[in-house]
């Protein structure tokens, strides 16, 4: 590539990565502990000791749930928990999803108000819509912003790759200590960029089809298919039809039987939901949602009729077109199709990739600074973004610690609203802090606090609970991701402080972008400066 | 401002460019919407690395909206729009 045009591609990489530097950062850093979505569910129920009276079973729940609520006869989801069934539907009085546990209704079947965190799904909404709340309205703002950060973040990694393929080798080895502070983090980007390039890949194309779904949807009605689209993604992606009542009632089949009745027919499946579309309608229907283990496109559907006469099966070979391609696309994103192993290693890369996006923008930031001489606008976006990813570092961390600590206060019943309030504190007091103070003092400080406050989080529960924190199996492996969390930016810590120590920092980690400490020279053109006046001597 | 541009223009081209496709090929669009919409996002991302290449940035995005529009007109000799499954 011609020298005018990758500086060209340099400049789309830098203003892409710029534009979605800190909004992936979110997503990715939020996304790391989301892999962990089911197990952090689990995680995030108190523990009081042994419960005082078994819960009511599946059964006993939907009976409860659709005799008290009319809109859960309607469609309903049931989450099977041998300890604590849940079941979702969609309530038109509050004009929400709700949720209620079988250990939310007393000895009298009366639903109690049980506070419960919602840490599992705050963090979830971190990751695919920066936390933004969804008010209803036909588009997700929080998810469609997302698609387009995607989109954007897909363009950097294209650009990226063109400005480093003709030196990709080269640059694989070269995370040396040598050399200024910022060639460490360049190195560094690099590495980071070239090692987990399939990874990102991955997640920027099916990030942003997920996220920009409604409106690409709408456009292509409007410049492609027409109208009849929306009836047709409706037709392809639906496991079945809505119910068309005639008003004939029939008694529900006991779940055990309906979950029987789904392996008969799918005899792999691992049932992770079931969608009941109107409950006690002979017109009803039953979806029983799973994975068949061992495929990419492991999702699986099993639909039975209130006889347990099986409608539809939608299996890994078992499937139309569209359905074979979607499933990919959710599975490579999430990571749910190859076991623990796979997990963790996009819990790694989900960390390795917080760590890109730093580094891009703190390049960015010195590489301005450079061009153009000391300017404002190149500190404010450092301080800028090193007060974002300290904010959303530590305030994760105390929403973990809030999570845990609350429902054994009186202050129980604000859990869920806590979570979410303690991190959005955090994150406003620590950007404002970072505005204010030195970089280089500030990360230093971050760099020290963060660590132990995600060691912090597993000795809480310990505390509070004893030993259930390590001998349940999810608590187990949150508890220990959330220790290896707190080793990273222990890491982190020491190779900064070790930066800092072999190497002088560029004068806007000090503050001294200021007329007495003029323009920080590259090292090219220090090189072409000695040079320069060497000859002219 | 000329990558913001580009990126929007190259929304609705990647997305005719896919509908054009469809139109091409021998098997009901309807069949594979899904693969559609994850090539179209594809393309865009490609159509925005596109924008930088050029030296001058008023060609390119003139060529950007021209396109769009030739691909709108084709599409229009297409049965696409108003088909249903």
């Amino acid at each position: 590539m011609k020298g005018e045009r990758l500086r060209r591609m340099v400049d789309l990489h830098a203003w892409v990565g710029m534009v979605s530097g800190l909004a992936l950062f979110v997503a990715f850093f939020a996304g790391a502990i989301n892999v962990f979505h089911h197990e952090l569910h689990h995680w995030q129920e108190a523990h009081y000791g042994e419960p005082a009276s078994v819960p009511m079973g599946m059964d006993g729940l939907l009976e409860q749930v659709t005799g008290q609520y009319p809109d859960a006869r309607k469609r309903l989801y049931l989450l099977p928990d041998a300890e604590d069934p849940g079941v979702m539907w969609f309530e038109s009085s509050e004009g929400d999803w709700v949720t209620a546990h079988a250990t939310d209704f007393n000895a009298e079947g009366v639903r109690e108000d049980v506070p419960r965190s919602a840490l599992a799904d705050f963090i979830n909404e971190l990751h695919f819509a920066l936390g933004i709340p969804n008010p209803g309205w036909p588009i997700n703002i929080g998810m469609t912003f997302m698609g387009l950060i995607s989109v954007m973040y897909g363009v950097a990694l294209f650009s990226g790759l063109l400005i480093h393929w003709p030196k990709i080798r080269k640059e694989f080895f070269a995370l040396k200590h040598e050399g200024n502070m910022r060639r460490y983090w360049k190195n560094l980007h690099n590495v980071i960029g070239i090692i987990s390039f399939p990874f990102h890949l991955i997640m920027s194309v099916t990030g942003a089809a997920m996220g920009m779904f409604t409106v690409v949807a709408v456009l292509l009605g409007a410049l492609v298919f027409g109208p009849q689209l929306r009836g047709v993604i409706t037709e392809e992606t639906e496991v079945w039809p809505a119910v068309d009542s005639q008003g004939d009632t029939v008694t529900m089949p006991l779940m055990e039987d309906v979950l029987s009745a789904a392996r008969n027919e799918l005899p792999d499946l691992t049932v992770d939901w079931l969608e009941i579309r109107g409950y006690g309608d002979a017109a009803g229907w039953i979806d029983v949602a799973g994975s068949v283990p061992g495929y990419l496109g492991h999702h699986a559907h099993v639909v039975l009729d209130p006889t347990l006469g099986p409608l539809r099966v939608i299996a890994p070979e078992q499937r139309s077109f569209n359905f074979a391609s979607l499933s990919p696309v959710y599975s490579l994103h999430f990571g749910d199709y190859g076991g623990l192993l796979v997990k963790l290693l996009y819990f790694a890369l989900g960390l390795l990739g917080s760590l890109l996006f730093v580094s891009g923008n703190i390049l960015w930031c010195e590489r301005r600074s450079d061009r153009t001489g000391p300017g404002r606008s190149s500190a404010f976006l450092l301080r800028l973004t090193l007060g974002v990813c300290a904010g959303v570092v530590i305030g994760i961390a105390f929403s973990f610690l809030a999570s845990k600590l609350l429902p054994h206060t009186p202050l129980a019943g604000l859990v869920a609203v806590a979570e979410r309030g303690v991190f959005a504190v955090i994150l406003v007091l620590l950007v404002a802090w970072s505005l204010r103070a030195s970089p280089l003092r500030f990360s230093s400080q971050m760099l020290r606090m963060a660590p132990f406050c995600y060691l912090a989080i597993p000795l809480l529960q310990t505390v509070l609970e004893g030993s259930h924190a390590w001998l349940e199996a999810d608590n187990r492996l949150v508890n220990l991701l959330l220790l290896a969390v707190a080793a990273c930016l222990w890491v982190v810590r020491r190779q900064f402080r070790k930066r800092i120590r072999q190497a002088e920092p560029h004068p806007l980690w000090v503050g001294k972008v200021s007329g007495d400490n003029p323009k920080h020279l590259t090292e090219t053109e220090r090189e072409a400066g000695t040079v320069a006046s060497d000859s002219a001597s | 401002m000329r990558y913001a541009l580009g990126t929007v223009l190259s929304l609705p081209l990647s997305l005719m460019l896919i509908g054009l496709l469809a139109a091409a090929l021998p098997m009901p669009w309807q069949e594979w919407l899904v693969l559609q919409l994850v090539a179209a996002v594809l393309l865009w991302m490609l159509l925005v690395l596109l924008v930088a290449l050029p030296a001058k940035a008023k060609p390119i995005l003139v060529a950007l909206g021209v396109a769009n529009l030739a691909a709108w007109l084709a599409l229009q000799a297409t049965p696409l729009y108003g088909v249903g499954a």
